[in-house]
């Protein structure tokens, strides 16, 4: 009997009335990631285009592996370059209890030895972000009688990847727990959510633990070795701007970070495919590249004597902390973002402009990503509405 | 509502009356407690001064008497380092240093204030033989959002810090706010302000315990231990307390 | 006279009935602000409670002496009047608290639930029963500011009213302080959740649809 044919006979079970109704959601889950539902959308913001929910949040998430997998040979790299230099130690979790077990050697390992290194410590936060995350979604989803939203695929796997590899799990559970309940479900799910649910979990934790989220003690994994982030060696004033290895080693990722946000070149590759693809915006993310180099070189000629972030030139804006990964991947989230044309551009020039005031002008965050997306999703609407608003007004005066 | 209730005569009449008794009941009030207030006010800040006298446990809540028997309030000329009379009866060396006749205005030091007082109060903690223990000095400059402001304990060598106690900021809770953390505040206890007569002790990053010129700087507030920092080069150098630390006045 | 039963609507209806935090979403300004702990959040209601039952009180004396044209006037100037006495009263009997609360005992005199009371209520309520109703409303907003203070001293700091009930890892222990919890605004996420219980529990509060 074929896959299809076995659904198809086990369904009758899942709708109203048969035995296991309350599991529909689950069902409907399972079944839709091997064919196409059998019924269209017929209400909800989402619906832009034939492409079905499914199919465009799988492609995101494909769209992350370059990232993804980048981030975790640079865990292991980074570990090893720590203890290699003597300023650190094997952490002693079982994270890298696990590595040695599994026969690995820290010190000796290659490409794929360090990838594995970082996989022990970054597969259980995705694994634990979409089991606790995956429990909501499904307790919401049977108690409310809707389906299971897709768009938790890439939340999870989006959340995961902003995270740094030395956090403890149950804080990541707990900022998952925020992002799909307060963020999303609240609002009554995927569609109606207003802000991007995987940046409220991250900003949950990030102003509920922010000694094992910020600083310069948690991106590297291994014991007793603070790595700052080029951030924050910007705003301290070591970083050397006219340094063209740095920068080169910046934008392919070798510096300390979340597992996702390290590699530019990683991001970008995953960032063109989904706008090839036309499932992220070009207008946002070339609204955001115009607001961060925009204001980023206003600064520059601005200039200031006691903070050395404002001499910050633009191409270094983009490959250091969590600019290129937010562009890419957070601001072009399609429902919390803007829905019309001009309104893109505006909403990621925004997005863009906030990132260097918040980097530059905050003494409190070294990293303004995170807070200038979800402010600009709170703006979103607005945008649109003033767009609306105009179209309007033209046409009256067109028509008379 | 009837039209007897509208006449100007009795809305006048009526108006009066409330205001006439809300305004007994809030002197009343003001004035019966004002004694009571300002005891509490007083005992707050001898109660600050205690912990950075170490003597807080020991007060075990009998602070007027403790603050009393043992901590001796003096005033200090900065330039010169030496004793001077009290300025006046209720002199306040935060409200001196807004006049421009009382104060001298900060120069080459990112403290985070504009002026201080010339004359500043010290607190001269005895022993019970009556020999000085420790010299209490008040030091206050900018952390992350607002200035905050302190007490810290020296040793009667002049050299030696004993206690850094903040009693007012408003740091980020759980990062610069653990400039209260019983914990960090025990790490001062023996460093040294002094290498070579220059002011050498410094907050800073990895600084190890054992490192007798630094302190641990607070993890994840980078700008608040600066903060401390700049304080501490300031209130102890040659524009602080420094020329009264040399001279140490307290000893004669 | 009322009856009883009356009187004991009027006085425990606002906590869970028609609370003024949840359901009329009065006096938030202060249950942000305040409940870090659970120390601040008693004294607050305490002091909240005070000024309501009161200002209800005197108001509702001199209620048919009030000439209509003025009467927004003196209501403030009474209720005005009781917070600063109630201010003075904590800055002598509990100086510590009374620098914690700094400038909100003051704001009392904006708090929605103290003018609405005197004035939905008090204005046309017999003295008692307008006690009793300036204690129930003051009961309805403690009832929401001790769960919050409760929840965010508790998580925020492992501690209830200064005892140590989860150590914390500075300590020795094993608790992980939440940092959110300790800041202001975390107050919206709590109360609206308190409002989703509130109005799971009594559905017939929650807004028609438009």
């Amino acid at each position: 009997m074929g896959l299809k044919a076995y659904l198809e006979k086990i369904e009758p079970n899942f709708e109203p009335g048969g035995k296991y109704e309350k599991w529909y959601a689950l069902y409907e889950a399972a079944a839709t990631i091997f064919y196409t539902p059998g019924h269209v959308n017929k209400a909800g913001t989402h619906v832009r285009d034939s492409i079905d929910l499914k199919r465009i949040m799988i492609m995101v998430w494909m769209a992350t592996f370059p990232a993804m997998f980048f981030g975790m040979y640079n865990i292991g790299f980074q570990a090893q370059e720590a203890i290699a230099a003597g300023a650190g130690t094997l952490p002693d979790t079982w994270q890298a209890g696990l590595f040695s077990a599994l026969g690995g050697d820290l010190t000796n390992s290659g490409t794929l030895g360090l990838m594995f290194y970082g996989a022990c410590f970054w597969l259980p936060i995705y694994a634990v972000t979409f089991a606790v995350g995956g429990f909501w979604e499904v307790l919401f989803a049977s108690v409310r009688k809707h389906e299971v939203n897709e768009g938790f695929f890439v939340t999870s796997v989006l959340f995961a990847l902003t995270l740094p590899a030395t956090i403890p799990l149950w804080q990541v559970a707990l900022g998952i727990t925020f992002g799909v309940v307060i963020a999303k479900e609240i609002f009554g799910g995927t569609g109606r959510n207003f802000l991007n649910p995987a940046l409220s979990g991250r900003a949950f934790l990030y102003f509920a633990y922010p000694a094992q989220i910020s600083g310069d003690r948690v991106w590297v994994a291994a014991d007793g070795y603070s790595g700052a982030t080029s951030l924050s060696e910007g705003a301290s004033g070591s970083l050397n701007y006219a340094d063209t290895n740095a920068w080169m080693d910046a934008f392919m990722g070798f510096i300390p970070g979340s597992a996702g946000e390290v590699s530019a070149l990683a991001i970008m590759l995953g960032g063109l495919f989904i706008i090839y693809m036309r499932i992220a915006s070009w207008r946002i993310v070339a609204g955001v590249a115009l607001g961060v180099a925009f204001f980023a070189t206003l600064l520059n000629l601005i200039g200031s004597d006691t903070n050395p972030m404002f001499a910050m030139p633009a191409h270094w804006h983009f490959v250091v902390g969590g600019l290129a990964f937010g562009m890419f991947f957070m601001a072009t989230d399609p429902v919390s973002a803007s829905f019309t044309n001009q309104g893109k551009w505006a909403y990621g020039f925004f997005i863009g402009f906030m990132t260097v005031l918040i980097r530059v002008l905050n003494p409190a965050f070294p990293e303004g990503v995170m807070l200038a997306i979800l402010f600009a999703n709170l703006w979103a609407p607005l945008f649109d509405y003033f767009v609306a608003q105009s179209n309007i007004k033209r046409r009256i005066a067109r028509v008379g | 509502m009837s039209a007897k209730k509208e006449s100007l005569g009795k809305t006048v009449g009526v108006v009066l009356a409330v205001c006439l008794v809300c305004s007994i009941i809030v002197s009343g009030a003001a004035v019966g407690l004002r004694d009571i207030q300002q005891t509490n006010a007083k005992k707050d800040k001898m109660s600050n001064i205690l912990q950075a006298a170490g003597l807080l446990e020991q007060a075990n809540g009998d602070i007027l008497a403790t603050y009393n028997e043992f901590v001796e309030q003096r005033f200090v000329d900065l330039s010169t380092g030496e004793f001077v009379e009290a300025p006046s009866d209720d002199y306040d060396m935060y409200k001196a240093a807004k006049e421009p006749d009382s104060s001298i205005k900060v120069e080459n030091s990112n403290v985070g204030f504009q002026r201080r007082a010339e004359v500043a109060s010290v607190y001269l903690v005895r022993d019970d033989a009556g020999d000085v223990s420790r010299v209490i000095l008040p030091v206050h400059g900018s952390g992350l959002w607002d200035l905050m402001y302190g007490f810290l304990a020296v040793d009667s060598d002049g050299k030696t810090v004993r206690e850094l106690i903040y009693y007012q900021q408003k740091e980020t809770p759980g990062l610069g706010g653990e400039v209260q953390n019983p914990q960090w505040q025990a790490k001062w206890d023996g460093k040294k302000l002094y290498k070579d007569g220059d002011v050498a002790l410094e907050v800073k990053k990895a600084a190890g315990e054992d490192n007798p010129y630094a302190v641990d700087a607070l993890s994840g507030a980078t700008l608040t231990s600066n903060g401390v920092n700049n304080t501490i080069q300031y209130w102890v150098g040659e524009n602080g307390f420094g020329p009264f630390l040399k001279k140490q006045a307290w000893r004669s | 006279m009322a009856d009883t039963k009356e009187m004991k609507k009027v006085l425990f209806g606002p906590i869970l009935d028609s609370n003024p935090i949840a359901l009329q979403i009065l006096g938030i300004c202060s249950a942000l602000a305040i409940t870090t702990k659970l120390e601040t959040a008693l004294v607050m209601s305490l002091a909240l409670t005070s000024v309501v039952a009161f200002s209800n009180l005197f108001i509702s004396l001199i209620r048919n002496q009030i000439p209509s044209s003025v009467r927004i006037i003196i209501q403030m100037t009474i209720i005005a009047s009781l917070v600063i006495v109630v201010d003075q009263i904590l800055k002598a009997y509990s100086y510590e608290v009374s620098k914690q609360l700094s400038v909100f005992v003051g704001l009392i005199i904006t708090n929605c639930i103290v003018m609405g009371r005197a004035e939905a209520y008090a204005m046309k309520s017999p003295p008692l029963m307008s006690f009793l109703d300036g204690i129930g409303n003051g009961l309805g907003y403690s009832f929401v500011l001790i769960i919050v203070g409760i929840i965010k001293e508790l998580f925020g700091f492992g501690t209830i009213l200064g005892f140590e009930i989860l150590p914390l890892i500075q300590n020795g222990g094993w608790y992980q302080a939440n940092g959110l919890l300790i800041l202001p605004f975390s107050s919206f996420f709590l109360i609206g959740g308190l409002v989703w219980v509130i109005r799971t529990i009594r559905p017939e509060q929650v807004e028609p649809k438009e």
